[in-house]
């Protein structure tokens, strides 16, 4: 219990600035938002397993391929590909499952919702597979929304690394002079592929860390040794520290070489070159709705700056449109795939049962990505400010302001952020 | 006088920090004319740390090092020079915030705990906490939240 040392908050989100300090979440503690949000993390982190695997696959093999068809058409290697915090190899052992492709994941390839093994090609124009749409969605929104944090970014302006890419690229085009042609007369396009490229590579390599801490938690829930939404956020929390460290880099496999273009060297690391900037870049901003919705950008609709962008997961109003674009409504149909039975049968009892699985897999889905939200949140707090129990007044405050900065970014007034925000809608069960 | 690294290492409070700047290879350079100005973690520092990180951080060499440069400035300042003085920035290249009020002396979110260890080549000042390195939006965030720091 920590003792309260400072005069109550006046925040619009009083009661949450409260529950922060007290080593809570934005989501209210409760079973039910404890069963949906690690519902949701197990369905995430199946068809997760697959978008790390072929994000890498594409920033490392695939690379500037100018007709890119069967990208998704994930090779064996890659699905083999050991994860490096899971299985007995693991570099730190996250989860206690295998390393390799998930089981539920090779089956769900197998046969699909169709549930017939049928030739590889009929699955995927039939969009009977996992939706990397959405995954290469996220990765945009991260090279769109540029210096989220970190020192990659200024890194992909630099000329060490229009060197490294320069590299890759004349070995990538060396027997297609056609291509070399077009790189002489139009260098900076294939330097922006190249930094799209690495993008993928960072993203592919942030949720290879992702997936195994979503399904350990959701092995600890079914063993009844995760039983609160805080003690579900600490499980993150230390996961972050742990993993803090890891590695960001880009490297391409031409002809059998590697060819480093961001090497481990440069010292960049998940926190700061991926986690970081995930969350700024995806989880708050993204981009503005396309095809389902109309926005006019002269009446101001949209923000003319782009940090005040307000299309991600914490803003989204489910029931129209998803959320921002169209990929993010292709991730609940990733999901749906994967949900745990408790979950199936739970949504079976509310609003119209399996009419609207997918609005109410998805309004579960924005709870648990509150809640991430929220370890990312307390995370920064414990690396860059100070203990929740700190007996100093002024560290408390200095929390406090942090806290208070953090919820004022659901209740900007301009261009209706207060009203997008669902904050508030999170607090009660009714929304779903 | 003897280095930053010959203190360090005499010295039994610093073990994790001496095997740090080992693994990160940076012995050399902290070994070198400088001067500099070094934020000692000493070991209950690193200890607060939550399981795991520092593992990770040892099997990353080049990321340690980063994390361990944060904590090095360029230049020797002592505690008094530093009296008005907000933000030094480190040889990982993002800014150190600092607050000294006459009684606490603080670096980031860790409290000095012993300020102007000489060295021959610069000055050490011991701290409590490991520090990481703020986002350039930490700023903004701290602004936007109502109560003055």
């Amino acid at each position: 219990m920590i003792e309260p040392i400072l005069p109550p908050s006046t925040h619009e989100f009083a009661d949450i600035i409260h529950r922060l300090e007290s080593g809570g979440a934005m989501l209210p503690d409760t079973p039910e938002n404890l069963m949906q949000i690690i519902g949701l993390y197990k369905a995430y982190a199946v068809p997760m397993d697959f978008y790390w695997r072929d994000l890498l696959y594409i920033a490392e093999q695939v690379f500037l391929d100018p007709l890119p068809a069967f990208k998704y058409f994930l090779p064996e290697e890659y699905l083999e590909l050991p994860n490096h915090y899971a299985g007995d190899q693991a570099d730190l052992r996250i989860w206690r499952g295998g390393a390799t492709a998930h089981p539920e994941l090779r089956q769900f390839m197998e046969k699909g919702e169709l549930r017939r093994s049928l030739p590889k090609l009929a699955h995927h124009l039939w969009h009977d597979r996992i939706n990397m749409e959405f995954a290469e969605e996220c990765m945009r929104a991260m090279l769109w929304h540029r210096n989220m944090g970190g020192q990659l970014d200024a890194y992909l302006d630099s000329e060490e690394y229009r060197h490294n890419a320069d590299r890759a690229i004349r070995a990538y085009f060396q027997f297609n002079p056609v291509m070399l042609a077009f790189y002489k007369i139009f260098p900076d396009m294939f330097l922006e592929q190249c930094r799209q490229s690495t993008m993928t590579s960072v993203l592919g390599l942030f949720w290879e860390i992702m997936a195994p801490v979503f399904f350990e938690m959701s092995d600890l829930y079914d063993e009844g040794k995760l039983t609160s939404v805080p003690e579900a956020m600490n499980f993150l929390v230390n996961g972050i520290f742990a993993i803090a460290g890891r590695p960001i880099y880009h490297r391409v496999r031409i002809r059998g070489t590697w060819y480093d273009i961001v090497p481990h060297s440069k010292g960049f690391t998940w926190l700061y070159e991926a986690a970081f900037p995930y969350v700024e870049a995806v989880f708050y901003r993204t981009s503005p709705f396309r095809g389902t919705k109309s926005y006019n950008a002269q009446a101001k609709q949209i923000p003319a700056d782009q940090n005040d962008f307000h299309y991600g997961v914490l803003y989204a109003d489910k029931f129209p449109v998803g959320s921002a674009g169209i990929p993010p409504t292709l991730l609940h149909q990733d999901m749906f795939h994967f949900l745990p039975p408790y979950l199936t049968e739970y949504y079976r009892q509310h609003c119209r049962g399996e009419d609207d699985m997918l609005i109410q897999l998805a309004i579960s889905f924005q709870r648990s990505m509150y809640c991430v939200t929220s370890a990312v949140i307390q995370a920064g707090r414990a690396a860059l400010l100070y203990p929740l129990d700190d007996p100093n007044p002024r560290h408390r405050l200095a929390n406090r302001a942090y806290f208070e900065g953090q919820l004022n970014r659901f209740c900007r007034r301009e261009y209706g952020m207060h009203q997008a925000a669902r904050l508030k809608a999170i607090q009660s069960q009714t929304y779903r | 006088m003897p280095t930053i690294v010959d203190i360090a290492v005499t010295n039994d409070a610093f073990q994790t920090l001496v095997t740090a700047v080992k693994v990160a290879g940076l012995v050399d350079a902290l070994a070198s004319s400088g001067p500099f100005t070094v934020f000692a973690p000493h070991d209950p520092a690193f200890a607060k740390l939550p399981p795991g990180t520092i593992t990770s951080l040892v099997q990353n060499p080049p990321q340690l090092a980063r994390i361990l440069k944060f904590h090095v400035v360029a230049g020797r300042y002592t505690r008094d020079e530093l009296r008005h003085c907000s933000q030094l920035t480190s040889l990982e290249g993002t800014s150190v915030d600092l607050y000294d009020d006459g009684q606490t002396f603080e670096v980031n979110n860790a409290t000095v705990l012993a300020a102007d260890v000489m060295a021959d080549n610069g000055v050490i000042h011991v701290i409590d906490t490991v520090i990481l390195m703020r986002p350039h939006w930490f700023a903004g965030i701290m602004a936007a939240g109502r109560t003055d720091p």
